[in-house]
């Protein structure tokens, strides 16, 4: 019996796009969602913070797609690990709470020594999370090495309520100009 | 790498140029030596999504070795085609035919017969320490912290072996049942836990740990992890309800003196790296 | 079975058909319910409450009819599949098409070129025999474009609306552009033996640059959309011009025409492919034999460079947002990569499979035949380098035992430097595989010859130590320094195939030809290249739905929130499912044109010239 050969051609390439079908079937498959607003009470416990945190990090936040947790050797990105220890002697004139909404309302301003930079601002798109849910990632970033403080009434720096130029704004101007403190740290890590 | 496997399979493919087998033993041998190097070859196993990928593109790359000239091609497909023609190979040929899909079967049932698993989460070993520990009511800076007996090493060389001679003691009464004798973490109740005991003779543990860090997973045990250890406790007790400051800290100098390791310079780096 | 049957028995169908609609009609009208009050004449004028009802209710819902004010809309949707699989489809075939009819004019103007000025008779009924390909495919290209608009509109309003207002200036030029186009194609085509040649080409090099500039204008608007230039926060247009020349507008320009011509290339040669297989003579065979080996090297050598122009695309796309740039390669994209180095190691492999096949053809090629298996060793060696995924698929116990997602061995092969070296060699490796293809055929008299042999060893041995050692190195620098690695590799590698190219060139210049035997080659070497033609449509189905899916839930990135019930990502394995889909109407598409390209005849007496053993001129190469 003789196939035509149109048939043939016809069966190879059904044959490789199913192929192609079945490789794409093979890797993870995740279905990723537009983020949604989370509702913020007034109410909320640090604790509560920290867990809704933690969640905004992992999702919406993506911070995880580039920041890692308790990794060392040849990182592309700073590890968070012990980051509210680290942040409190990080910039001459910033506490650890200016020092982590800095790195994430206008993170280019102080690179991590050793790294190249490229975090975009987190509270505008595309990732665009609001002030709250910021406080609420910083009370997360509080446990990597340290104790949760913020609270639904804490002034959280740069954000829309805070006042116009900033708590440490005097000293953040000479401290621009100083190196880092414990920049050798920042690179190790 | 495996080297009691990787070699005598290497030694094989090398001993078959000797036997000069055809292009379709070829063939058969280099896959079956990569499938066992892949599967088996690491020391550390590597997962079968990706031994199953590798022999694909092997399997791949060989169809297009022995297809890709006649001559080739033609030692190949000759003994299938007898294989699959010849009178004389029913009964084999018989066996292959019921063996294909048996082997299919068989790998289905598996497949769904297979116990449920836990889903992973990632545990960090090391997770990071708080700024500040209290033990005994004593609140210690984290930053600054140091065994108090460390400088006795230089400075009273006795006082030192003694206190070493004491570690030695409250090791072998309380920490070896779990970390075992050698403090490779093959204790006698090691295999019933989860999270297993740290093996303290890795380079990877102690060695690069400040004391301090010791001191805080000695004092606060399981109960102490923060979050990121989960996501099941460590069965690691809290030794600050039965040891003394003093002791802890004599059982973490005889931890280093055992294992020939030295424990991480106080002001070489903290934060993250090693956590 | 006779014409007539088949005649006999499509009227009985339709005569069956009328009578079962005849049939049930009869039945409907004596089971109508017959209201025995309706039937009474006294009562006919009375309605019941019932239809008082429904009369009171029709009269609201007029009235609300005639006042209810207009609404815009934002979306609306498309029946069973979704708007955003609808318009994904349509917009992929609008651009399989589109890029088949863009480069095959290129190629068939150079090949047209060569014919002239070699004064090479085949090479010109070449050019025609793609050219041929072209018109149908014009008519489907401009149609599916036409549904993608009105899809577009239809469905997404709000958001075309929009695109107007930054791009309204563009539209116009771009419809006369297609006026132009559709000139100079039928001028092209039907002009072959009208035109004297010089006036051919010149229309030639018009379709061409008529084309590339209505891809530019249509690359501008999705660029646009995802790296956006030109407009306020807001998306007010504050400049059209900005708008077009974004971040990744010129990289995906060039990486288009690029890959474009590897895409056509291979269509050609599958188009030949089929024809061989069809052939019946010796002479059909040999011809087809000819065009396929030139339609598959017009792919291979666009795909050479085509991993150039992604770096720089994707580099683009870092700049601009370093967020899309993880989202592409480390978030939930990264898996699409690993499909994507399995199509490109199979593009690879088939592609150095093919030539090894064709050098069954030429006479003296058993001299290289050993030297096959080292190829093969390397390629395949690259290929699972490059299909090594950095975060292993694993079970708990496999993970627990490698401590965590990455292999400790294995791990090292998942990074950019080792994919970067991986494909710089296996880029290299090709080119070697066509070098020694060139080469069985011919034996260098030049008195040089050892020497340049050599030479050209020694080019390649360095190219490839500089590409490993930057790839081994790349582990013990930082990312920011290690990202300039691909720099030394790339031009390592390009510097050494132009300069062993230069060299071969007057390496075989008056050197001995042997035969090169056309048409006798293997049926499995003809269907490798319609494997190539369906794996490079794959891809090309595969990373524009990276391109465009990379905006994930905006329809302009960080500026327009896609808000339609579409705006989700969906799970590589359903991408897969709709890229697969879409191939498959492609090649269904395809097969009508290559149907209507058969249907002009054979190609003509004057192919005969084919058969005579056709010298690779020193063009091709």
């Amino acid at each position: 019996m003789r196939v035509p050969v149109t048939l043939k051609v016809a069966l190879l390439t059904v044959v490789a796009t199913a192929f192609y079908t079945y490789v794409g079937q093979l890797v993870p498959q995740k279905e990723v969602h537009p983020p949604e607003v989370v509702e913020m009470s007034a109410d909320l416990t640090t604790a509560d913070l920290v867990g809704i945190g933690e969640e905004i990090a992992n999702g919406k936040g993506l911070c995880f797609t580039c920041h890692t947790v308790g990794k060392s050797g040849a990182l592309r990105f700073p590890d968070l690990d012990g980051i509210a220890t680290r942040a409190e002697t990080r910039i001459a004139g910033f506490d650890a709470l200016t020092y982590l909404a800095q790195s994430l309302y206008d993170p280019e301003s102080y690179i991590v020594e050793g790294f190249a930079g490229g975090m975009p601002p987190i509270s505008k798109p595309p990732i665009g999370l609001t002030d709250d849910e910021i406080r609420a990632v910083i009370a997360y970033l509080q446990t990597l090495g340290g104790q949760a403080t913020v609270t639904m009434d804490t002034l959280i720096p740069f954000s829309a309520a805070a006042p116009e130029g900033v708590p440490m704004a005097a000293e953040s101007e000479s401290g621009e100009s100083e190196p880092p403190a414990e920049t050798s740290e920042e690179g190790a890590a | 790498m495996n080297w009691m496997i990787v070699l005598p399979v290497l030694l094989v493919l090398a001993g078959l140029r000797f036997v000069k087998p055809s292009m379709l033993g070829w063939a058969a041998a280099w896959w079956i030596a990569v499938w066992i190097i892949m599967d088996f070859g690491f020391a550390v196993p590597v997962p079968k999504s990706v031994v199953k990928e590798f022999l694909g593109i092997v399997t791949l790359a060989l169809a297009a070795y022995v297809s890709s000239d006649p001559q080739r091609w033609a030692e190949v497909r000759d003994p299938m085609v007898a294989f699959l023609t010849e009178r004389r190979h029913l009964p084999l040929l018989g066996l292959v035919a019921v063996a294909i899909p048996a082997a299919v079967a068989a790998s289905i049932y598996l497949e769904m017969t297979a116990p449920a698993q836990a889903p992973t989460f990632g545990r960090t070993v090391h997770p990071a320490p708080p700024a500040t520990l209290t033990v005994h009511d004593v609140t210690h800076d984290m930053q600054t912290l140091d065994n108090p007996l460390r400088s006795l090493e230089t400075s009273d060389p006795e006082a030192f072996a003694a206190h070493l001679e004491e570690g030695r003691r409250i090791y072998y009464e309380n920490c070896f049942y779990c970390h075992g004798d050698l403090m490779q973490g093959a204790g006698m109740f090691a295999h019933a836990l989860n999270p297993i005991p740290t093996n303290f003779q890795d380079s990877g543990t102690i060695a690069m740990l400040q004391e301090s860090f010791l001191f805080w997973r000695v004092a606060k045990g399981g109960p102490g992890l923060p979050e990121e250890g989960g996501p099941w406790m460590s069965a690691m007790p809290a030794w600050e309800q039965f040891l003394s400051e003093e002791e802890m800290w004599e059982v973490i100098l005889f931890l280093y003196e055992f294992t020939e390791q030295r424990p991480r310079a106080l002001h070489a780096a903290s934060g993250g790296e090693g956590h | 079975m006779k014409k007539s049957h088949l005649l006999i028995g499509l009227v009985v169908l339709l005569a069956l058909g009328g009578v079962a609609a005849e049939l049930a009609t009869f039945m409907d009208e004596r089971l109508a319910y017959s209201s025995p009050l309706a039937a009474d004449a006294e009562h006919a004028a009375e309605p019941t409450p019932r239809e008082l009802a429904l009369e009171a209710q029709a009269a609201a819902q007029a009235e609300e009819d005639a006042n209810r004010p207009y609404e815009e809309e934002e979306y609306r949707a498309f029946p069973k599949i979704g708007s955003r699989v609808a318009v994904w489809m349509v917009a992929q075939l609008h651009l399989l098409f589109a890029a088949f009819v863009l480069a095959v004019p290129m190629f068939a103007l150079i090949i047209e070129f060569i014919g002239y000025k070699s004064g090479d008779k085949r090479y010109d009924d070449l050019a025609y025999e793609f050219t041929k390909l072209l018109s149908t495919s014009f008519s489907f290209t401009a149609t599916l474009g036409a549904l993608l608009t009105f899809l577009l509109v239809a469905l997404y309003p709000k958001f075309m609306n929009y695109l107007m207002h930054v791009f309204s200036p563009t539209f116009l030029p771009y419809t006369l552009l297609f006026f132009f186009e559709a000139i100079f194609l039928y001028s092209y085509y039907y002009g072959w033996h009208a035109f004297s040649k010089r006036v051919h080409l010149l229309l030639g090099l018009a379709l061409n640059l008529v084309g590339t500039a209505i891809m530019f204008i249509a690359n501008a608007w999705l660029t646009f959309m995802t790296t956006p230039a030109g407009i306020s926060s807001t998306g007010a247009r504050i400049s059209t011009w900005e708008a077009v020349t974004n971040y990744t507008w010129m990289p995906i320009n060039i990486h288009r025409i690029i890959a474009n011509v590897a895409f056509g290339g291979s269509i050609a040669a599958a188009y030949a492919a089929f024809q061989f297989l069809k052939a019946k003579t010796p002479e059909e065979r040999a011809h087809y034999d000819w065009m396929g080996y030139i339609g598959n090297f017009v792919a291979i050598a666009a795909l050479l460079p085509l991993p150039f122009a992604g770096y720089w695309l994707a580099s683009e796309i870092y700049a601009f947002s370093q967020t899309m740039g993880l989202t592409m390669m480390g978030g939930a994209f990264s898996w699409l990569f690993i499909i994507q180095a399995i199509l490109i190691g199979n593009l690879f492999l088939a592609a150095n499979y093919y030539l090894w096949l064709g050098m069954g053809r030429i006479e003296g090629a058993e001299r290289f035949r050993s030297y096959i298996k080292y190829l093969l060793i390397v390629i395949t060696g690259c290929f699972l380098v490059w299909a090594t995924p950095r975060s292993i698929l694993a079970t708990v116990g496999e993970v627990q035992a490698m401590g965590g997602s990455s292999h400790p061995a294995l791990g090292f092969l998942g990074v950019m430097s080792a994919k970067n070296t991986a494909v710089n060699l296996l880029i290299l490796t090709t080119y070697v595989s066509f070098l020694l293809y060139r080469r069985s055929g011919r034996i260098p008299t030049v008195a040089w010859a050892k020497l340049g042999n050599i030479v050209q060893f020694a080019i390649f041995a360095v190219a490839a130590s500089t590409v490993l050692f930057f790839g081994i190195y790349g582990y013990f620098v930082e990312a920011a320094v290690r990202i300039k690695f691909s720099i030394p590799q790339v031009l390592s590698v390009l510097v050494a195939m132009v300069a062993v190219t230069v060299i071969d060139i007057f390496l075989l210049r008056g050197a001995k030809e042997t035969e090169t035997r056309w048409g006798q080659i293997s049926n499995t070497s003809q269907y490798v290249l319609i494997f190539l033609a369906v794996t490079f449509t794959w891809l090309m189905g595969l990373m524009g739905y990276v391109r465009s899916g990379l905006r994930q839930h905006w329809h302009v990135y960080g500026v327009i929130r896609d808000t339609s019930p579409d705006a989700y990502t969906p799970t590589l394995g359903f991408a897969t499912q709709v890229v697969s889909v879409t191939v498959l109407i492609f090649f269904g598409f395809i097969g009508v044109v290559f149907w209507l390209a058969s249907l002009g005849g054979s190609h003509g007496s004057e192919d005969e010239a084919a058969v005579t053993s056709p010298s690779l001129a020193e063009g091709e190469t």
